[in-house]
């Protein structure tokens, strides 16, 4: 289990990066924390000419406070996002989605971009970051471009970013003061990618949802966006919302597969279900508040 | 999870407390005495726990190269060509072997009881592909790096063919390995259901058919299969290679290879776990012993992971039907059962377990019992021994008492006591003819429910389900055979050899070998306490061939008992010379003589006092003072020889919540209670039993090797094949029960007890949570999916694996390749030339016996004299006159034996031509398969 031969290149600017993934023409792969790209490369899976080493570039490290939001650098740490007060504060849902990802020791490395670039479809970051309608800002040497993330993802590991991209951050909107947030997740062991999850947040304006963000992991091809559910949640007031109602439009918007954890039909059942209890848990917590 | 609580699944587990530890806190301060029973802190554990261990991959040598493999990406399929030209080329490479290139060593590849396979296995593959991740060529290379980009360059053209991956494909598909006439590699046992048996069935007032389904399962070592092997001269090798024994590594390569076993040094300090996988080489260790032989060179292998997950043998997956009979009052009376495994392509041996049926209802009070076992052939990994290989019979015996008692309407505490062979009913005989003098499981029950109120359970239970809560109690007992020796050639006595220094200190080397054990740890402890030193005074060697003496090592928990009986036969006898010594020395009787704390004393006489080393360095140094005709140094062995079955015993009970709206299982609480008699380290012994416990939680809840249609793996990594973590695992209480065996030392075998006994536990937890919505098919690993399909009373889907057997029948094409290949001499031709009485019986036939322990190879001797038939049958192991009948082109004869059980062999046998074919009925044991050809 020894990965193949590779060049090794570790820039220091977001301009070298860029020119190196330019030049690769498609035969460059980014390592970010390493914590999935290592063993897919040591598995011969993934056998990349150049490996880009963004471990040194300064620029790509950092949490900031922007105009209506939240910048994450995507180099930051798994870790420090857990610890980062202005996340806690800003962006409790993310937080929670964090402290799900593998275990103490593969989140001391593995990185907030890593994990949202990557596109495991039964990974939390890339929901949340659908769920809370965030965009990811990516650069080449053809000049920058910003892609929501709703419209980032394909399929399985397949994303828009082009051959020569880098992603050098993912801003998060700010959700009103008090919002309702919703994660649940459940995986047979901690740290095992997610049989079903769902993470999302209710923006709250005079008693009736202004914006809803809501996306499940785990349950398809892709993090799946629950439009309808977000849809039918819009307006209503929150002592009006049926939850049993709005898990079944947002199972709708699923596309569970069978492997040898969990059938697609069990992803269906109890996704409905976790969904309905985790929205009637999250306004139960907000109408005693 | 006491609460309902999906977001964090399985994670609120409690940590199962280090055991160990809290026992060595204990013992600190506990200076010299009996240490036999103590909580003595592990030697292994200084070395293990701050990384100084030495496993296969610390051995480094000079001029040592590394070794990789190409494996065929097929299940099953002829190889076209082999083209290695691409990948000699690159840099580094030293050289690529195949199979053509290691044929001419002719390796046999043995089994564990050094029996040769039905079918032919050899180290790389020969010609075909019979699973994906067979080896098919052997790279050289200066590094695993290089190896590896070499193997991946290696061409293999292949001719695909369908596979045969499933028990069922197995029964209808083609054949795994041409020229055979089907897939069954070993069966016994009456294929028709005995008339008076299905009476008793058909009649009883309940009949309960239970059905397991038991998954594939990875032994998972924490270190994977590895080997470094030199040559030191034309003919010495020295082996480090991880493995249970290396006293049997050394045996079966000297036997495999055709060397002689003097030259051959096999070293395994430490091991990472074995269970089972590592009791021999197999096809990737050959291979490369071979190639060092070929290529002079040291050569390294470490098996990946990827490797460990995909292409190593394998264990489990057994299906079984067992239909047991009741009266009204839950009392057994007749039993069947149906057993088979997948064995797939190259077993380590033809496994259809006949242990299973031994002891499957061994400890009940079982009147009548009949059974079919068999293994199958199939394009998967291999089979090979995993932690109570038999352990199917708890399995489904413990949870069909369960169903039973269920739809009886008793208390399954109450089926068991009604039927279980309780102490002051033995000596008895089990329905299978094993006798019982000592087993113990409904007094572990007992002692079991003790400690656990059942009644405070089930009014909890009756008040938690009216809010929607469903807890489950789950009750097993077992009993389970240990420290087999005598029956089987390689399960021998063990060898203890034992001097005091001229130190004073003691040095012992044992047969045992450690692969977790702790038997440096435990011999010490015996050691220490008969001959009356400091426990930090003894030091044990074990893991290398060229120390102590033959043991098969850690097979079928055995060696606490032998070893320890055989640690303290030697200790005894070092006592003894000790007191003879200091006896003469300083003039005293020998009677007189105690040995504590290392002080050899003189009772009555203070002044008289020597330490054990002065003792010591008189023995060694100082002949003049000697006894006449004393032998001089302080040393002494023993080989000891045990009954030739030791019996533990066990009832264990676990609760568990499920969680309804998930199927997720919570396990609240589990207590063990044993008796493996003398327990040398109570801290080691519930080690033993906790790891084995670990092991059945995740054959219950979560582990699974499996495979799609075109027989492949579909759990490569850790990712995919769940083992169950620390979070996965309770805290587990413990009650021993202690009964001392009929061994020296009274100990009894506790290595597999756990994985055997937890299955049943668990799974019986779970059936009575989901009580209130049926039966919980045992179809392993009980996986969410399964377990909510039971909650909803509908099927939730079927995992991708399963749609295996669906594809194979939709197959109507693949017929048995083998329909015409062979040629038999057409029977009704034969039935003419019997007619004709053209038959020819008198002379000599090459016979084999299909047996599960391999074939068994034998010349029979046939005259005949009208319908008188005389003759012989001989083997290695000796010759047996016998004499029959003969009708035509029948032949019948039974012979008596004695090893190993006393059974009469009816052979019912029929010539046809050049061939003799037929049956052997071996009593209680059913049928084997005999075949044969007239001898040139």
């Amino acid at each position: 289990m020894k990965p193949a031969p590779f060049d090794y290149v570790a820039p220091t600017t977001i301009d070298e990066a860029c020119a190196i993934l330019a030049e690769a023409h498609g035969g460059a792969t980014v390592l970010a924390g390493g914590q999935t790209l290592l063993p897919l490369l040591n598995l011969r899976m993934s056998q990349p000419f150049i490996l880009v080493d963004i471990n040194h570039i300064a620029g790509l490290k950092g949490i900031a406070r922007v105009d209506g939001g939240t910048l994450i650098g995507p180099m930051t740490r798994q870790c420090e996002a857990i610890e980062n007060t202005a996340l806690q504060q800003h962006l409790p849902v993310l937080v929670e989605a964090v402290r799900h990802i593998g275990h103490h020791q593969t989140r001391n490395l593995g990185t907030i971009g890593g994990s949202v670039t990557l596109g495991e479809p039964a990974a939390e970051l890339p929901a949340t970051a659908v769920a809370l309608k965030a965009t990811i800002e990516v650069r080449s040497i053809r000049g920058s471009r910003n892609i929501p993330a709703a419209d980032f993802y394909l399929g399985p590991y397949m994303t828009v970013l082009e051959e020569d991209e880098l992603v050098t951050g993912i801003r998060f909107p700010d959700w009103s003061p008090g919002h309702i947030t919703l994660f649940r997740e459940l995986a047979q062991r901690p740290g095992d990618f997610a049989l079903v999850g769902l993470a999302g947040a209710l923006s709250i304006e005079s008693g009736k949802v202004a914006r809803a963000g809501l996306a499940w992991f785990g349950m398809g091809p892709t993090p799946m966006r629950a439009r309808a559910a977000e849809q039918l949640l819009l307006g209503q007031s929150v002592h009006e919302i049926d939850p049993q109602a709005v898990a079944a439009a947002a199972i709708n918007d699923t596309a569970p597969f069978d492997d040898q954890h969990a059938s697609a039909e069990y992803r269906r059942t109890v996704g409905a279900r976790l969904f309905a209890s985790t929205l009637r848990e999250a306004i139960r917590v907000r109408e005693a508040a | 999870m006491s609460a309902p609580n999906a977001s964090t699944g399985n994670t609120e587990r409690t940590a199962v407390a280090d055991t160990a530890q809290n026992g060595a806190t204990r013992v600190a301060g506990m200076g010299s005495g009996r240490y036999i029973g103590k909580r003595a802190p592990r030697k292994e554990d200084p070395r293990l726990l701050t990384g100084r261990g030495q496993f296969v991959d610390d051995i480094s040598l000079p001029g040592m190269l590394h070794v990789a493999f190409t494996r065929s990406p097929i299940a099953r399929g002829a190889i076209l060509s082999v083209n290695t030209e691409v990948a000699r080329d690159v840099t580094g490479v030293h050289a690529i072997y195949t199979q053509q290139d290691l044929a001419v060593f002719n390796a046999d590849m043995i089994s564990f009881y050094l029996v040769s396979p039905d079918i032919k296995t050899t180290p790389l593959a020969d010609g075909r592909v019979a699973y994906v991740g067979e080896p098919v060529a052997l790279v050289i290379a200066d590094n695993r790096h290089i190896a590896e980009d070499a193997a991946s360059l290696v061409e293999v053209e292949y001719a695909e063919e369908d596979p045969v991956v499933t028990i069922g494909d197995a029964r209808s598909g083609p054949t795994v390995h041409p020229g055979r006439d089907d897939n069954i590699s070993v069966q016994m046992g009456e294929e028709e259901l005995d008339e008076e048996l299905a009476d008793k069935l058909d009649s009883a007032p309940h009949l309960v058919t239970q059905k397991v389904v038991h998954q594939r399962i990875s032994q998972s070592p924490m270190e994977t299969r590895g080997v470094v092997a030199t040559r030191e001269g034309a003919q010495e090798l020295t082996l480090y290679i991880t493995c249970q024994s290396p006293h049997l590594v050394a045996r079966w390569v000297s036997l495999a290879l055709g060397v002689p076993q003097t030259a051959i040094r096999v070293i395994a300090k430490d091991v990472g776990g074995g269970f089972g996988l590592k009791n021999h080489p197999w096809k990737e260790e050959t291979a490369v012993i071979l190639a060092t032989m070929l290529f002079d060179r040291p050569l390294k292998w470490i098996e990946d992971r990827y490797e460990n997950l995909t292409a190593s043998c394998q264990a489990r997956e057994q299906e079984m039907v067992l239909q047991v009979a009741f009266d009204n009052d839950g009392k057994l009376l007749a039993s069947h059962g149906d057993y088979s495994v997948n064995n797939g392509a190259f077993p380590q041996l033809s496994e259809c377990n006949i242990a299973v049926h031994m002891f499957v209802w061994a400890a009940y009070k079982m009147p009548a019992y009949g059974f079919l076992t068999r293994g199958w052939y199939t394009n998967t990994p291999g089979y090979a021994a995993y932690r109570g290989p038999w352990g199917m019979e708890s399995l489904i015996r413990e949870t069909a008492l369960d169903v039973a008692a269920r739809r009886i309407g008793i208390d399954p505490i109450e089926i068991r006591r009604r039927n279980l062979v309780t102490l002051r009913e033995q000596p008895a005989e089990s329905v299978m003819g094993i006798p019982l003098e000592d087993v113990t499981p409904a007094e572990c029950l007992e002692k079991l429910l003790e400690k656990f109120d059942v009644g405070q359970f089930r009014a909890e239970q009756a008040s938690l389900r009216k809010e929607k809560r469903y807890l489950g109690l789950g009750i097993a007992t077992y009993i389970e055979p240990t420290g087999a020796a005598g029956a089987i050639t390689t399960m021998t006595g063990e060898l203890a050899q034992v001097r005091i220094e001229p130190t004073g200190k003691v040095t012992a080397t044992m047969s045992t070998h450690s692969q977790g054990h702790g038997t440096a740890t435990t011999m010490a402890q015996i050691f220490a306490d008969r001959l009356g030193v400091p426990y930090e005074d003894v030091s044990v060697f074990e893991g290398d061939s060229s120390r102590g003496g033959f043991s098969p090592g850690a097979a079928g928990s055995r060696q606490g008992v032998i070893a320890g009986g055989a640690a303290i036969m030697a200790a005894d006898l070092l006592v003894s010379k000790v007191k003879t010594l200091a006896a003469h020395v300083l003039e005293a009787d020998p009677g007189t003589v105690t040995i504590e704390d290392a002080m050899v004393r003189i009772e009555g006489s203070p002044e008289k006092s020597r330490s054990l080393a002065e003792i010591a360095n008189i023995a060694y140094g100082e002949p003049d003072r000697l006894p006449a005709g004393f032998e001089s140094g302080l040393e002494a062995q023993y080989r000891y020889q045990p009954p030739p079955m030791t019996f533990s015993s066990a009832a264990n009970a676990c609760v568990v919540e499920v969680d309804v709206d998930t199927g997720f299982v919570t396990i609240l609480r589990w207590i063990s209670s044993e008796d493996c008699g003398t327990a040398i380290n109570p801290a080691v012994v519930e080690g033993q039993i906790s790891g084995g416990l670990a092991q059945a939680i995740g054959m219950v809840l979560m582990e699974e090797v499996g495979f799609d249609a075109r027989g492949n793996p579909v759990a490569a990594t850790y990712k995919d094949y769940h083992l169950p973590a620390i979070s996965d695992v309770p805290d587990f209480e413990f009650v021993h029960a202690s009964t001392p065996s009929q061994s020296v030392g009274g100990m009894r075998g506790v290595g597999e007890g756990g994985a055997i006994i937890g299955v049943p536990t668990l799974v019986n937890a779970i059936a009575d949570a989901l009580s209130p919505f049926g039966e919980v098919p045992v179809e392993l690993p009980l996986t969410p999916t399964r377990l909510l399909s039971v909650i909803e009373g509908r099927d939730l889907g079927a995992k991708a694996g399963s749609e295996t057997t669906a594809v194979m029948a939709s197959q109507p094409g693949a017929a048995p390749v083998d329909a015409t290949p062979e040629t038999p001499v057409a029977p009704p031709q034969a039935t003419a030339e019997d007619a004709t009485e053209a038959v020819r019986i008198d002379g000599d036939w090459n016979m084999a016996l299909a047996t599960p322990m391999g074939a068994q190879e034998m010349t029979g001797h046939f005259e005949t004299s009208g319908e008188t038939l005389s003759g012989y049958l001989a083997s290695a192991e000796g010759q047996m006159d016998f004499t029959g009948t003969v009708a035509g082109n029948k032949l019948q004869f039974d012979l008596k034996v004695v090893k190993p059980m006393k059974i009469t062999l009816k052979y019912n046998l029929e010539v046809n031509g050049d061939k003799i074919s037929g049956k052997c009925k071996m009593g209680i044991m059913g049928s084997v398969k005999v075949t044969g050809q007239r001898a040139t």
